[in-house]
């Protein structure tokens, strides 16, 4: 097992990331421990489901996306070429399925809304979306806050925020990558969305967020 | 590609605040994201059971079966999982029959679970186009139970524990290769 390890990532004491478990997870697989994928398969998904939620997928597909995301990933757990990449191919697989998945949805849709009985006497009710997540949930004021003030930031930074948020700090790097949105520079690893996203809780008043 | 909605200005205007825009993560910047964090799971949580379906789904990723698609346009209000939850939160209720149709390139096969005595769940198949079938119930610590369709694409098991369950089907004559349905909860 030591051989493999040379191709991961060097840590120097400061602990794994998510990142870091996921391409040892995937070694081991490779070396034909079948078991090594349960911690990780637990510990990803909510990432996955949050990924392919913020597509547009409704709960119902969301979920068969997600299984679907996990079983590519043992069917090319062989062919994946940089272990060390393996959270980010898994985030990238989740999307482009989830935007399958959306796409699919809107064609049926329009087939169905083109049958000549959905003329206006016959009006033909589609089906409702689930209603978005709100923030009904949160009883805490700072969590308000702090949702709200998301909203204010582009679509795609709220993505990338509220996915870096479940995955460990230094991830965030493969993370923005995966969604497209490369971090820039190495020395800013904070990032525009999360930089602008402080700013505008500045604004919101005098919180301490620590 | 400029990923700042409105205006850019006041990039430079940030000099007074406490943080570093261009630096590394501060204490507030993890303190935010922790508190970010609980803040998603508790507006969108990810379904309770879905990390458990993922991993069966795993484990019967080596029978080389394509996966088939779920389809839900018919199921608007409550999701078909959901349902049957909620089935099985409530025994007494009078749970209707709940019907999911899978696709794939090759087949449409369409089932409807109703209960059965004990709990239990009865599921009736049909697949188009018609063939004779091999169905395989593929369950979490169970052994495979195998029925045969007839010629129409029928096919039932009469009586199943509740529970994660996958289906896959192949034809009897061997052609096409094995379709398999996304893990869902009986």
């Amino acid at each position: 097992m030591t051989g493999s390890r040379e191709a991961l990532p060097d840590v120097d004491g400061s602990g794994l990331t998510l990142g870091d478990r996921a391409a040892i997870a995937l070694t081991e697989y490779r070396e034909g421990n079948r078991q090594a994928l349960g911690e990780l398969v637990r510990e990803a998904t909510p990432l996955l489901w949050h990924t392919v939620r913020a597509q547009g997928v409704d709960q119902d597909a969301a979920e068969d996306v997600v299984q679907s995301t996990w079983v590519a990933l043992v069917r090319h757990a062989e062919t994946i070429a940089e272990p060390k990449a393996v959270l980010k191919w898994l985030l990238v697989t989740a999307k482009r399925a989830a935007w399958e998945s959306v796409r699919k949805h809107r064609d049926d849709e329009k087939r169905r809304t083109e049958l000549p009985d959905d003329s206006p006497e016959h009006p033909m009710a589609l089906p409702a979306k689930d209603p978005l997540p709100d923030a009904e949930v949160l009883r805490d004021e700072r969590d308000r806050i702090l949702w709200m003030s998301l909203q204010k930031l582009p679509g795609r930074c709220q993505e990338l925020l509220r996915l870096v948020s479940l995955a460990d700090r230094p991830d965030y790097r493969h993370i923005s990558a995966a969604i497209g949105m490369p971090m820039g520079s190495i020395g800013s690893t904070r990032g525009r969305c999360l930089a602008k996203l402080r700013t505008i809780l500045d604004e919101q008043g005098d919180f301490s967020w620590i | 590609m400029d990923l700042t909605p409105e205006s850019n200005q006041d990039d430079e205007a940030v000099g007074d605040l406490s943080f570093d825009p261009k630096g590394a993560l501060d204490a507030g910047d993890g303190a935010v994201l922790t508190r970010l964090a609980r803040a998603v799971e508790a507006v969108d949580p990810v379904p309770d059971d879905l990390v458990e379906r993922s991993l069966f789904a795993i484990t019967l990723a080596g029978l080389e079966a394509d996966l088939m698609e779920a389809v839900y346009l018919d199921t608007p209000l409550a999701g078909v999982r959901g349902a049957a939850a909620a089935a099985r939160a409530d025994d007494t209720a009078p749970a209707e029959a709940k019907t999911i149709t899978f696709t794939h390139d090759s087949l449409t096969v369409m089932i409807s679970l109703s209960p059965a005595a004990g709990g239990r769940v009865r599921i009736d198949g049909w697949a188009a186009p018609a063939a004779g079938l091999d169905v395989e119930l593929h369950r979490p610590g169970v052994d495979v139970v195998t029925v045969a369709s007839d010629e129409d694409g029928r096919f039932a098991f009469d009586s199943v524990e509740r529970g994660r369950a996958s289906l896959v089907v192949r034809r009897t004559d061997g052609g096409g290769g094995a379709v398999s349905t996304p893990v869902i909860e009986l």
